[in-house]
């Protein structure tokens, strides 16, 4: 029994600390688990048990008794036979004869619940089982009962659920956390049926419930951390806030760290990749959550709700209508995704970090490569300020707020490339980061391109910034080619200007930018000479890394042409005329006057890419991914589940 | 009239320049025009029979059902009895009229139009030569209206009530403000004669309900309120709202339709949803119009809304054919308002697109945008789109709607829903026609229109057979064959010839496609509207569609709609009206003057729709923009003094100036600043808001003295003073005076008959029509009217230095 509630936890509390105020129940079930058969003792045993309240069956008290019953037993068995396949936990648990039959009655059972228009308690119990149930072991595909909760699918209750505004406002969030875990089930091996059921839901008001719910953790996230960075601003209201912040948030002794919810994610991710028109729902505006809820409402960071109280947020939107507060600004699931992801992407340095900012790019990379997303990323009428978070750096001061233009959302989401390419150059070097970073910004161009849509982007900022990369990447050749291939991410650098380069024309904004791109180049020419000496040395000697450096040596080739056909002109221009140190004004002249005897090099398939495919490449980050959730999802369970007397006050008093 | 039954004949004669026809020929410019004297002569018995019997055939082919039998009993248009007549009207209108057509062809040609007016004075003794009048071919929709008015006979009064069942349509609804303020301010009879062929069209036409519906509400607003709620006015539009003149006969019809015979794909799974959403959605609209105390209008329209809506309510099985679009119309306006609570126009903005991405989710319904000209389905608000107009403390928005044309709005079924990224099948990157990378290519792809035809096909996917794990890879095609090898192949440089591009054509390339687009203006938060009036109108179509799901259907239309909440467009209504009668004027008499009115939906005293005017923006904007003078963004436009686009945007400049000019002096149009005037994309200026005409101007300002808006800039564009194109000008304002008064009375009457009962400021006072009247001159000489013209030019040039020059009020109040 000890080991029980200290693995399980589920009756740690009334066990331990409430010794004289024990339940006849948990009196028994104490002695079910004992070492000894508790029937030896008293023949009497089971009967005494099962006739020791005797309640009708449909009594609520019964089925929530039933549901804490089914979720202790199923943890504690798991908990007991670690090692044990699952074939033997079903058989432990049901018999292998009446598993089928049990799962589909159970299964049935917590359909009709969910369905029902009951307690919403009962609910909330019901969901907390299957959570309980998909999470017992660490990895997910191992579990094998869960094949029964693929044949009897809870589907159209999560949707239900997330149909409903009331619903979905008490149950939402576990629905969600559910859904992207059962879909997760088996991913790659076999047909899971929840995969091909949330690939074809065309319901918008379920698409926008799950939206909704999605958008409010997120927020939610997003205002406690900038609650915690005020505070940690601003020490006058720390000491104050602290104490309360440090009730609800448990590791309130870090500096600036909200754990982050990996589980949320996970469900956006699974929604914008495979249900085409979830992808409508990113650009649903809805007003600013945070600013909608009141500020009294500390929730978990973890929102597993205690049973019978309100939700971690309090969702005051309606999907259909609007409040008419004027002070409301109208949001998206989008923008709060991009606040989110600016948080989450700041630093990468523990694990938990690393995995979202890694999930963050790869939504985003799924959303570049879409053509309704793009088209509402570069829409022109649909302007927002997004408040992207910067880190706060020696050399720069934080950017004001409230000057922060109204622009194209594609705007928001190339700053934040920016914004990482800048702030993630360090020794323990996030490459892979950095390469989908790359891809999306490549993306986004692609779409420009194709689509004609001339962006007034700051470029120059992007310019500027992949030039530094390279400058990096050459300083740390030596400790970064102990670890990593940097001519890949060189090489899709230097493409990404020779798309400006080449296609610029049909993208860039002005005449102007066009020139801009030279003078960048011209000015940086050290980097690319610096560059095209390292690959070619590389190249030409038979290392490791001759024949990726020999492409970046090929893709060079005509900012080579660039660099060598004005330097020469820039220089007589300036002996021409005196001038030791040419101004930009001067130089763009030069440019624009020498553009005629230039002559480029169309360089093939700039403009193609590989889409995102998560199978081939992304199956174990997505293990890895899901087990972690999974133990986390496990253990927040275990903790709220206590406050189930509340539960039973509830009903007692109904009854 | 305007129908091209009768009218050619007569008129041919009179517009062309010839010497022939008795009449003052003052001087070479001025022999276009002849005064209407001595048309009669010129009518050709014969044509005149032909025309008859074109008559008549198209009454049998109006009313092919009904069999006419009833011949010979004869009109008796001495007999007063409306009552009577009323009956026979709705009954059997046919016969009646069929009657007289036999005995046009004898009448015709022996009775003048103004004869027959000097006859009517002797009353019953001429009845003969009235009649002989009412069956003549000249005898048009305008004579029908005058003659209602002015006619004191009831027996005049129905039989002009009959004959209007034989007008065209489309003549007779120009005319739909005058007839319904008649029917609501004036004695029973005049009502009494209205009314059967109102009722009738009613019935047969959905959108003319809610046409008669508005303005009936509208134009019975003025009334006190005791006298309105018990008013005829409000007992017709209480009829038309109680959905009691729906045809009988269509219930029967509908089971038999075919379900969408126009969607190509609508997948039918997807219309559980809609099928009730046209009263149930829209019903729960109507809780979000809440009531303004500071408004009584509204708050009186609110509430006979709102109790209608409880009868929707209550007879929720069949609901009101007209519920869905009242809901549609009410949600528009109630957004207007809650925009107005708003301070700044980037909230503003941001709010509109928000409130119609929610609007979008009742769509497609049976609604329709009446200031349309074809029957249609609303299916689409693209919310993105729409921008907030500039006005201080209202907030008037322009938003565009994706239709469907459909032939006939009630029987032909609401198109299916299709999901807003059902798009992305037909024009996703992936499927863009460009793969290869030559810039002949990509120059080229871009313009090519996707091809649609496969799209049932390309959403079979939907099957969830093929939705294997990895669902976004069912898309993948060609092009991604490419990009399998594309991005390590990139730089291989052997086995393909290298192709060398020359950076200089890239930048220029890429100047000259910026040129190419007409100067798009850039993004002001202050004035959001700018940047989207000023994208070319096809070219935002273009857009749209290609962004739309329904954009691939091929009865796919845009329409636009400026919405505003809070203005009463009644006067805008009533300058439409004398625009597009002058228009016609103008037209028909050959003087190439433009004017462009615009379609107005008077939905309340104090809301209502206009139909934008497309490929234009202010002349503020256009100004604030460029930062150019007017002449100098001409030359920007449309290039330098001697080429074509110029001379012709130029020539429009022209042309359209004098019209306008014209009819700001005509209807003393006020409040001319460069923001209420238009500048289009062909050079034509169109003046916009006709808040302060006639007797109406703006307080605190002083009254403009000058006839009209006449700027140095204005005539800088013109060549200056001296130039030819400035004597054009002054031409054409000669020539328009001349065939407006020529037709005056059809321009006064429209505005005659509107005073009726009105307490609109353009009507203040009790001397509007007289000063309406003496603007049009009647009395003056060909000369003395070219003289009155320059000095009105004269006038408005000097004003612009002076201010104080009066010489045109010593012209307009001395000279008569």
């Amino acid at each position: 029994m000890a080991q029980v509630e200290k693995r399980g936890g589920l009756l740690r509390k009334s066990s331990a600390s409430k010794k004289p105020l024990k339940e006849k129940v948990v009196l028994m079930y104490d002695e079910i688990f004992m070492t000894e058969d508790p029937s030896k003792c008293s023949p009497r045993f089971w009967e005494e048990l099962f006739l020791m309240k005797a309640l009708g069956e449909e009594h609520p008290i019964r089925v929530v008794n039933a549901l804490q019953t089914l979720c202790a037993l199923i943890r504690g068995v798991h908990q007991k036979n670690k090692s044990t396949s699952g074939f033997d936990i079903i058989n432990m648990l049901m018999g292998f004869d009446k598993a089928e039959l049990c799962m589909k009655n159970l299964m049935e059972s917590l359909d009709s619940l969910l369905c029902a228009e009951g307690s919403e308690s009962l609910k909330s119990l019901c969901l907390k089982l299957l959570l309980c149930l998909v999470t017992v072991t660490d990895n997910i595909s191992q579990n094998t009962i869960l094949e029964y909760v693929m044949i009897n699918s809870i589907f159209e209750a999560i949707l239900q659920i997330l149909s409903h505004p009331p619903s979905r406002r008490e149950h939402g969030y576990d629905a969600v956390v559910l859904l992207a875990l059962l879909v997760n089930y088996r991913k790659y091996e076999s047909v899971n049926p929840y995969i091909v059921k949330l690939s074809i839901v065309d319901d918008e008001a379920t698409l926008n419930g799950m939206g909704l719910v999605i958008a409010q953790a997120l927020s939610e996230y997003n205002r406690q951390y900038k609650d915690k960075e005020e505070e940690h601003q601003s020490g006058f209201f720390s000491a104050l806030t602290n104490m309360v912040g440090s009730m609800f948030i448990a590791d309130a002794h870090e500096k600036i760290s909200v754990q982050t919810n990996e589980a949320i994610l996970l469900a956006l991710y699974e929604a914008v990749h495979l249900n085409r028109n979830f992808i409508t729902v990113l650009a649903q505006s809805h007003p600013e959550m945070g600013l909608v809820t009141t500020p009294v409402s500390p929730a978990p960071t973890t929102p597993a709700t205690p049973l019978g109280t309100t939700p971690p947020s309090s969702d005051v939107i309606s999907s259909v209508e609007l409040p008419l507060d004027a002070d409301v600004q109208t949001s998206n699931l989008l923008i709060t995704f991009l606040k989110y992801s600016s948080i989450v992407m700041q630093d990468t340095k523990d694990e938990h970090r690393l995995h979202s900012g890694k999930l963050c790019l790869i939504i985003l990379t799924c959303i570049a490569e879409d053509q309704y997303a793009n088209a509402f990323l570069h829409d022109d009428n649909m302007n927002f300020r997004v408040n992207l978070h910067r880190m706060p750096m020696r050399h720069r001061k934080k950017a004001a707020d409230k000057n922060l233009p109204c622009r194209p959302l594609v705007c928001a989401v190339l700053d934040l490339m920016v914004e990482f390419i800048v702030t993630h150059m360090m020794k323990e070097f996030p490459m892979d980061l950095y390469v989908r970073c790359i891809q999306v910004v490549h993306k986004l161009l692609c779409y420009q391109k194709k689509c004609r849509v001339r962006l007034h982007y700051t470029w120059r900022e992007l310019w500027s910034a992949l030039i530094n990369l390279l400058k990096f990447l050459m300083s740390n050749e030596t400790v970064l080619l102990a670890k990593h291939n940097i001519f890949t991410l060189a090489l899709m650098i230097v493409n990404l200007f020779n798309m400006f380069i080449t296609y610029g024309d049909t993208f860039l904004p002005t005449p102007s930018s066009y020139d801009e791109l030279y003078y960048e180049i011209i000015r940086m020419h050290q980097s690319f000479d610096n560059l095209y000496s390292m690959v070619l040395r590389l190249s030409t000697n038979a290392g490791q890394w001759k024949e990726a450096a020999s492409k970046v040596t090929h893709a060079l080739v005509n900012i080579r042409a660039i660099i060598n056909h004005f330097n020469p002109k820039i220089e007589s221009y300036a002996a021409v005329n005196h001038i030791s140190q040419l101004s930009e004004e001067q130089v763009l002249e030069v440019v624009r006057a020498n553009y005629d005897t230039l002559t480029l090099k169309l360089q093939d398939g700039l403009d193609q890419y590989e889409r995102y495919s998560e199978q081939h490449k992304e199956a174990a980050f997505f293990k890895e991914l899901v087990r972690s959730i999974s133990t986390n999802v496990r253990r927040n369970l275990a903790f709220h589940t206590l406050s189930q007397e509340v539960l039973l006050k509830e009903f007692s008093t109904i009854s | 009239m305007g129908d091209t039954i009768v009218e050619p004949a007569p008129l041919k004669p009179t517009s062309e320049p010839a010497p022939g026809p008795p009449g003052n020929n003052g001087g070479s410019l001025l022999s276009v025009i002849t005064e209407g004297v001595g048309e009669l002569s010129v009518i050709d018995p014969e044509v005149a029979q032909k025309a008859c019997q074109e008559v008549l055939e198209k009454v049998k082919l109006l009313h092919g059902g009904v069999a006419i039998s009833s011949r010979g009993t004869p009109l008796e248009l001495v007999n007063g009895d409306g009552v009577d007549s009323e009956i026979r009207c709705l009954d059997d209108p046919p016969a009646q009229i069929r009657e007289e057509e036999d005995e046009m062809g004898a009448t015709v040609a022996s009775g003048t139009a103004k004869g027959a007016r000097r006859r009517r004075q002797n009353n019953s003794a001429k009845q003969s030569w009235l009649l002989r009048l009412f069956e003549s071919k000249l005898f048009d929709i305008s004579m029908a209206i005058s003659y209602l008015y002015n006619s004191k006979e009831p027996g005049v009064q129905a039989y002009i009530g009959n004959r209007l069942f034989c007008f065209r349509n489309e003549d007779v609804d120009f005319y739909l403000p005058q007839l319904l303020n008649m029917y609501i301010h004036m004695d029973e009879d005049v009502g009494d004669a209205i009314k059967p062929y109102i009722v009738h069209r009613c019935r047969q036409s959905i959108n003319f309900s809610l046409q008669c519906a508005l303005l009936l509400g509208a134009y019975s607003s003025d009334m006190h309120i005791s006298t309105q709620r018990h008013s005829r006015g409000t007992k017709l539009r209480k009829l038309i709202l109680s959905d009691e003149l729906k045809p009988a006969h269509r219930k029967r019809e509908l089971p038999s339709l075919s379900p969408a015979p126009d969607t190509g794909l609508s997948p039918s799974k997807r219309t559980h949803q809609r099928s009730k959403s046209d009263a149930t959605a829209s019903i729960s609209l109507s809780s979000n119009l809440k009531r303004t105390a500071s408004n009584p209008k509204v708050e009186n329209e609110d509430e006979e809304l709102s109790s209608s809506t409880e009868s929707i309510d209550n007879s929720f099985s069949s609901p009101v054919r007209l519920a869905p679009e009242r809901e549609f119309i009410k949600s528009l306006m109630a957004i207007g308002k809650r925009l107005a609570t708003l301070p700044t126009k980037e909230q503003k903005t941001q709010r509109l697109i928000s409130e119609l991405s929610l609007l979008n989710h009742k769509l497609p319904a049976r609604v329709w945008l009446p200031t349309a000209g074809f029957d249609h389905h609303v299916v689409r608000v693209p919310h993105t789109q729409a921008v907030v107009l500039n006005s201080k403390d209202k907030a008037p928005y322009l938003i565009y709607v994706e239709v469907l044309e459909c032939e006939n709005f009630d029987t032909t079924s609401v198109p299916a829903r299709i999901p807003e990224n059902r798009i992305r099948s037909t024009r996703s990157v992936e499927n863009l026609p460009e793969c290869g990378i030559t810039h002949e290519q990509r120059a080229g792809s871009f313009s090519t229109v996707p091809n649609y035809d496969n799209d049932d096909e390309a959403w079979s996917v939907d099957d969830i057979g093929e939705l294997q794990v990895e669902l976004p890879e069912v898309h993948t095609n060609s092009c991604d064959n490419i990009s399998q090898f594309s991005v390590d192949s990139i730089t291989s440089q052997e086995s393909k010839e290298p192709v060398f591009i020359a950076a200089g054509d890239i930048r220029r390339r890429l100047s000259e496609q910026l040129a190419h687009t007409p100067t798009a203006f850039k993004r002001d938060p202050e004035d959001p509207s700018a940047v989207a009036l000023k994208e070319p109108w096809q070219e935002k179509v273009r857009r749209i569609r290609e962004g739309s799901p329904y954009g691939h259907l091929p009865n796919w239309r845009l329409l636009s709609v400026i919405v505003k909440c809070g203005d009463d467009l009644r006067q805008e209504l009533l300058a439409f009206q004398v625009l597009k009668q002058l228009q016609s004027i103008w037209e028909q008499e050959r003087v190439p003057l433009w004017i462009k009115p615009y379609k107005i939906l008077v939905i309340s005293a104090d809301s209502g729709m206009i139909e934008p005017v497309v490929n234009a923006v202010s002349i503020h904007q256009v100004k604030k923009q460029s930062q150019l003078s007017l002449l100098d963004y001409f030359l920007q436009e449309h290039g330098s003094y001697t080429t074509e686009a110029f001379l012709s945007a130029q020539r429009n400049f022209v042309q359209s100036c004098a019209g306008y000019c014209l009819v700001c002096y005509l209807l003393q149009v006020k409040d001319r600043h460069n923001g209420n005037i238009l500048l289009d994309a062909e050079g034509h200026i169109i003046h916009i808001d006709f808040g302060f005409i006639l007797s109406s101007s703006p307080r605190n300002l002083g009254f403009e003295t000058s006839a009209f808006k006449l700027t140095t800039e204005f005539v800088d564009v013109m060549g200056g003073l001296d130039g030819d194109m400035f004597n054009y000008y002054k031409m054409l304002m000669l020539q328009g005076l001349i065939a407006a008064r020529k037709h005056m009375d059809k321009v006064v009457q429209i505005v005659e008959i509107m005073q009726q009962g009105s307490q609109l400021p353009c009507f203040h006072g009790s001397s509007t029509i007289r000063n309406l009247k003496e603007r049009f001159h009647m009395s003056m000489t060909e000369e003395q009217l070219q003289l009155l013209v320059e000095q009105m030019v004269d006038g408005s040039m000097r004003s612009i230095t002076t201010k104080l020059y009066d010489g045109f009020q010593y012209l307009t109040n001395g000279i008569m």
